[in-house]
């Protein structure tokens, strides 16, 4: 990602020019990457990043596991919504193997996507309000989001890495009691939202600092590759879940929010963390309908048989993870390990805004541009 | 000054300095280090309860000797690195600048060190000295941070220190004067008598005095140039230690510093009932009046400084510019504008 300063910087290159390197380690960046800086007194002129600092070929680690262990390892590609990297991996992996998933599984699969879509939307939250260093804000969200963790506990005995998902399903049935505890978590969480915009979302310091500030335009988010809550933020109303639907999205009713620039400009940095509040509210919605009409059945088709291959192919799949299209491509030649594992994340495709968005923008709004792209430094080094 | 000689047992004929330097020690270490201890307590803890967080609770019962461990710890932390010689001195001169207010630190009707006529306006400078001293300090770290703070300071100092001026001088207007006997001979006990709440233009005058007093001193929400997010704390980033207490100190003596200014000329400063006054007078000594002032005056600073801290709890940090911006096009029209509005207010009342 190195790359020398471009002409059109040196046009404006004055001799008080400053050159500031931040990272790899630093309260304002997403995770261990460097920014390198020309700054005009305090506005930034001329932005670059690079990454690679958490590269840990876990790509290539896939490789080297046998098809019924590697699961956990897809866990790694985003430590903070976990869930997304295993969907993808075994939509891939059942596609090759024409695995069917029975309905219950499906379910399953879909409380534990959009638990894990509003417990990264809250996380979010909680790394932008840290940004403009509204601190109640930020206790307020964790103190909610471990309702969330508990529920991962409850079913999966893990809060983080839960390697619950399997070829064909998920590894245990709910626990009693969960599908209630569900229910009464999006009954909080609804109610607190509610207290979120009255202590933070609408509080006028925080339009100030965040409105027109990192507007990502349509143009730019499509040249980018840019999906998810960013481009929705920019008008793009385009979702996975609705466009190309997988695992049973096509029966649950929601909506799609699109940003509306309601304080500011659309696409900026207040817009992005609107619209995830919007969203999470929709995750709501779906969580409702998925825990009301949980189908009877199995929870999964058959025991995948630990000396079992999978046939020669190849097949590759697209799911919305909470910060955009998450591709996962498997390629299978027979053996009985992958034969290659590759994932298209969605934060490789926000941080190359970077650049872009933080050319002319004071030193103080750069955190919570940073924050409000919504990076994950593990998804994107890999 | 012939109290404060009585106080320590000191013979009448003992000099002036001699007398002011342990008047000085004495309100150092009974009143702002004390001072400084508690605040931090009740901010960490008051903080929490407002966060739905437990706080500091190990130290001691309810977590109280926490500053004192927290002191002890920075102590004993040994300072890392080269460091420019500058940064030595500049830190030195904050301090100093700071420091020197304790002489006009009202702390009670008996014991004003130096009670002039422009006593008002002296702990007003200590704040300009004190942001230029912090300006240096971080222009001498030779960091990026460190400059990027020391130049947010000053650009806050100078937007700040307008309005300051303009509401100090409104606050006089009703006393007659800017001795500290006067500004709180002018108020009573109730909350009715003080000048806060004897005018909307004074009201408005307190709230203006209030905030550009917190953005010249660089206090949350308006510490831009301390801010942790972006430049990882400014101009303390490269203090550790000792240093980094000594700056902390003074960043606290700072804003207490002006919240006891803002009670004193605004919230009634240390006045007690005058029957209790004059009955504790009689019976017990000026030392137990004495008490009783300090405790009724820090009871207010505390009350004012916890909820500037609730609000910076709350809102998000402003930016710089907008600081500024607030200040030079708000808060300095305001400040004029109570000026006028209380002088006539004022000598309305006067002819009526």
């Amino acid at each position: 990602m190195r790359s020398e300063i471009t002409e059109s910087s040196a046009e404006c290159l004055h001799t008080d020019l400053t050159l500031w390197e931040v990272g790899p380690y630093h309260g304002m960046l997403p995770g261990p990457m460097r920014l390198r800086l020309r700054l005009d007194g305090e506005i930034v002129v001329h932005g670059e990043f690079e990454t690679g600092f958490l590269h840990r070929g876990l790509e290539k680690c896939f490789e080297q596991q046998p098809w019924r262990t590697v699961v956990p390892y897809a866990d790694h590609l985003d430590p903070e919504a976990a869930v997304f990297g295993e969907l993808a991996l075994c939509l891939a992996v059942e596609e090759i193997g024409a695995i069917t998933v029975p309905p219950r599984a499906q379910t399953i699969r879909i409380l534990l996507s959009e638990l894990s879509r509003i417990s990264a939307h809250l996380i979010y939250m909680v790394r932008v309000a840290r940004a403009v260093g509204s601190e109640t804000m930020v206790h307020y969200v964790l103190r909610d989001r471990e309702k969330i963790l508990d529920l991962f506990e409850l079913l999966a005995g893990a809060r983080f890495s839960l390697n619950f998902l399997r070829f064909g399903g998920v590894r245990a049935d709910v626990t009693e009691g969960f599908i209630e505890r569900v229910l009464e978590v999006g009954d909080l969480i609804r109610l607190r939202l509610k207290e979120y915009n009255d202590l933070f979302t609408f509080n006028r310091a925080f339009l100030k600092r965040a409105a027109h500030v990192g507007v990502i335009s349509q143009e730019a988010a499509r040249r980018q590759g840019v999906t998810g809550p960013n481009a929705r933020a920019a008008g793009i109303a385009w979702d996975i879940r609705k466009t190309h639907p997988y695992t049973a999205y096509e029966l649950f009713d929601f909506e799609i929010p699109q940003g509306r620039g309601q304080f500011g400009t659309r696409g900026d940095a207040h817009d992005r963390f609107l619209l995830r509040l919007r969203e999470i509210s929709q995750s709501l919605e779906i969580l409702k309908q998925a825990a009301d009409f949980i189908p009877k059945g199995v929870f999964h088709s058959e025991k995948f048989d630990p000396s079992a291959v999978l046939p020669p192919g190849e097949a590759y799949v697209r799911i919305e993870s909470s910060r955009g299209l998450l591709g996962c491509h498997v390629v299978s030649d027979g053996g009985d390990k992958p034969c290659r594992v590759q994932f298209r994340t969605p934060s490789l495709s926000n941080i190359s805004l970077i650049p872009e968005l933080v050319e002319g923008v004071r030193i103080e709004d750069l955190p919570l541009i940073l924050a409000s792209l919504d990076i994950s430094i593990p998804e994107v080094d890999r | 000054m012939t109290y404060w000689g009585q106080l320590f047992g000191l013979a009448p004929g003992t000099p002036q300095v001699l007398v002011a330097s342990f008047a000085l020690l004495c309100t150092y270490g009974v009143v702002i280090l004390p001072s400084a201890a508690l605040m931090s307590y009740l901010e960490r803890k008051v903080g929490a309860d407002l966060q739905a967080r437990v706080g500091p609770n190990r130290a001691g019962p309810w977590g109280m000797f926490q500053p004192i461990a927290d002191l002890l710890k920075l102590l004993q932390k040994e300072s890392i690195g080269h460091r420019p010689w500058g940064e030595e001195l500049w830190l030195a001169v904050h301090t100093m600048a700071l420091y020197s207010t304790v002489a006009v630190l009202p702390l009670g009707s008996t014991v004003l060190l130096i009670n002039t006529d422009m006593s008002a306006f002296l702990p007003f400078w200590a704040a300009l000295v004190l942001a230029l001293g912090t300006m240096l300090l971080g222009l001498n770290q030779r960091s990026i941070p460190g400059w990027f703070g020391g130049i947010r300071v000053a650009a806050q100092a100078l937007a700040g220190a307008f309005p300051a001026l303009i509401t100090i001088l409104t606050a006089g207007i009703r006393g007659g004067g800017f001795r500290w006997s006067e500004l709180a001979g002018a108020q009573g006990t109730l909350p009715t008598s003080w000048v806060a709440f004897s005018s909307p233009f004074e009201f408005v005058a307190f709230l203006v005095f209030v905030s550009s007093g917190l953005v010249l001193l660089g206090v949350a929400p308006f510490d831009g140039g301390l801010s942790t997010s972006d430049i990882h704390g400014g101009v303390s980033s490269r203090l550790n230690g000792q240093r980094f207490s000594l700056f902390r100190l003074g960043r606290f003596y700072g804003f207490f510093l002006w919240s006891i200014i803002a009670v004193v000329l605004f919230l009634g400063a240390w006045n007690i009932p005058a029957r209790v006054h004059n009955m504790l007078t009689e019976n017990s000594g000026t030392f137990i009046v004495q008490i009783l002032e300090l405790a009724v005056l820090l009871s207010k600073t505390f009350g004012l400084m916890l909820v500037v801290v609730w609000v910076a709890r709350v809102n998000p940090r402003v930016r710089s510019d907008q600081i500024t911006d607030l200040t030079w096009k708000v808060l300095s029209p305001l400040s004029l504008l109570t000026l006028v509005g209380t002088a006539i207010w004022v000598s309305w009342g006067h002819i009526l």
